[in-house]
Order: C-alpha cells, then structure tokens, then sequence
C-alpha cells in the first residue's frame, strides 16, 4: 500500500514507519558521507535525469574547490571531455566587496580536467563547507552530448560567501557510466552527497 | 587508511591511485601563485570598472583619482609569492 499524503497535523500518536513513501519519479538511488575520504564515486544508470545535493562538504585542506568528472568505462578512467561555463556571485561579511563575474579560470574548453564546481576555494575551519546540487541529464543517451547544470554556494576561506553557477556538457555520445567527486587537492574530509534518479 | 567511497561503500585505495592523487596535489600546489595572482586581478579590474565611468573622454580626472586608478593598474607588480599576494592591501577610494 502506498502512501499518497501525509498531514502534519496527522502524524500526533505515530510511533513507527515501516516502508517507504514515495517522492513520484523522483528517487533516491544513493547517499555517501565523506570522512577523510580521497573521493566519492557514483555508478550512473538509465534515469533521464540525475541530481544530486552536497551537504556540507567540507574539505581536509583550506582553500580547494569541489569538482567532478565522469567516466564511459565503468569507472576505469574519470577523463570525459567537457566545455563549460563559469560564473558567480561574492560577497563580504565586512560589506565591502561585491562583484557578478564570469570565471574564466573554472571553465572548460574541450577539456577532460575535473570540472570545478566551486572557485576560489572553500575554507576548512570547523564552520566553513559548501552546500548546493548538481544536474545530469540523460547521461545514459548515445545520441546526444550530455549537460550539466550545478549551484553552489560555498564560504570562501577569507570570509566571503560566493554563489557558483557552472553548467556545460559532457561531449560524448558515449553513454557515462560513472561520476567521481573530490577536492582539488588533499581529502573530502566530511559532507553527504544525495543522488536522486528522475523518470 | 587512503579510501575512496564507491556507491556509498568504503574502498581502500590502490597504490597507482595513491600515487595520481600525489601528482595530482604537486599540481594544484604549483599552481598556487597564478591563482593567486587571477583572483588579485579579478578583484583589481572589478575596482578599476567601478569608476571607468570617470575617465570617459567628456570628463577630467581629478588628481586623486588618477593616482588611485594608477595604483589599483600597479598593484600586481613585484609579487612572487602567494604570501605577498595575500597581503596586498587595496588603495582607498578617493571621495
């Protein structure tokens, strides 16, 4: 029996819930928690749409970026050619420092490098991470080059917030098999990444 | 224990991606000073754009401001290392 809704005000006198609801196509195919983790991989299947959501992720080493990379052979090589775009948003906790730009640094051109999907680095004392989600669509296909659409926010190690825009695609008709996550440098040292499947 | 998470699951790492993490980090480390020095120039061209407006031909410079656009135009010269990079200090905006 599935369940179609939940009431807030209906949940007073539940002790227990066995089963699972469901989010309509929208599936949660994967979770991983970073601790001290070199990176975090994924095996990519045949839902037309991919997203996931970063927690959190915090790296072991102060100012890195978060980037990934997809492999077309069963995770064996993370070397997918890729052309991209880069902009975002900044500003200080002193007020005095904003700016909207294009990064130029984080993009790609027909470039098999990991894709950043933060820049200018995320700050690893205890209260600093970065937090957003990441599009993949239809990776699966063999026709078409496959696009992604990231946003992130992230704090920047000298007290910035900065809001990531990345987007681009993957150019291979080759379906992706895999996806890999992982600092620029040093270890992803904690965070959660939630992988949903759409239909 | 090195390790990487592979659906979810702990897996210990091989040597060979042991040693690609290694070289991957001297990379990022070499690369330390230019983007460094990009984020300087990004932050420094930001400043220089918010008063381009005052050097359009139909308007004079004051000397102030001319000296201070000199001085963001200058800001990157001598720097060799991330450190001195980092200690940049803007010059102030004239009134």
């Amino acid at each position: 029996m599935s369940l179609i809704k939940l009431r807030n005000n209906a949940l007073d006198n539940l002790t227990s819930f066995e089963g699972s609801a469901s989010l309509g196509d929208m599936v949660l195919v994967s979770s991983a928690t970073a601790s001290s983790s070199a990176s975090i991989e994924f095996d990519l299947g045949s839902y037309k749409e991919y997203k996931f959501f970063f927690v959190n992720m915090h790296p072991a080493t102060d100012n890195v970026d978060l980037t990934f990379n997809f492999s077309t052979d069963n995770g064996s090589n993370y070397n997918v050619t890729k052309t991209s775009t880069f902009f975002f948003a900044f500003h200080n906790e002193a007020n005095t420092a904003t700016a909207l730009n294009y990064e130029a640094n984080s993009d790609l051109a027909q470039s098999t490098a990991f894709q950043p999907l933060t820049k200018s680095g995320i700050g690893n004392a205890n209260d600093e991470s970065a937090s957003g989600f990441l599009h993949i669509f239809n990776p699966s296909s063999t026709t078409y080059v496959k696009h992604f659409i990231g946003r992130l926010n992230h704090y920047v190690d000298n007290n910035f917030t900065l809001d990531n825009f990345p987007a681009g695609y993957a150019n291979t008709t080759s379906a992706l098999t895999n996806i890999k996550f992982q600092m620029s440098s040093g270890n992803i040292d904690d965070g959660k990444i939630l992988m949903f499947g759409l239909n | 224990m090195p390790h990487k998470i592979v659906n979810g699951q702990q897996v210990e790492l091989t040597a060979d991606e042991i040693a690609a993490i290694a070289a991957q980090e001297q990379a990022w480390n070499a690369g330390a000073f230019d983007r460094a020095m990009a984020d300087l120039r990004q932050r420094r061209n930001q400043l220089l754009a918010e008063t381009d407006y005052l050097a359009l031909s139909d308007n004079t410079l004051s000397a102030e401001m001319t000296t201070y656009r000199q001085e963001l135009r200058d800001i990157t010269n001598g720097l060799t290392t991330v450190e001195e990079v980092n200690a940049v200090v803007f010059p102030t905006k004239p009134e």
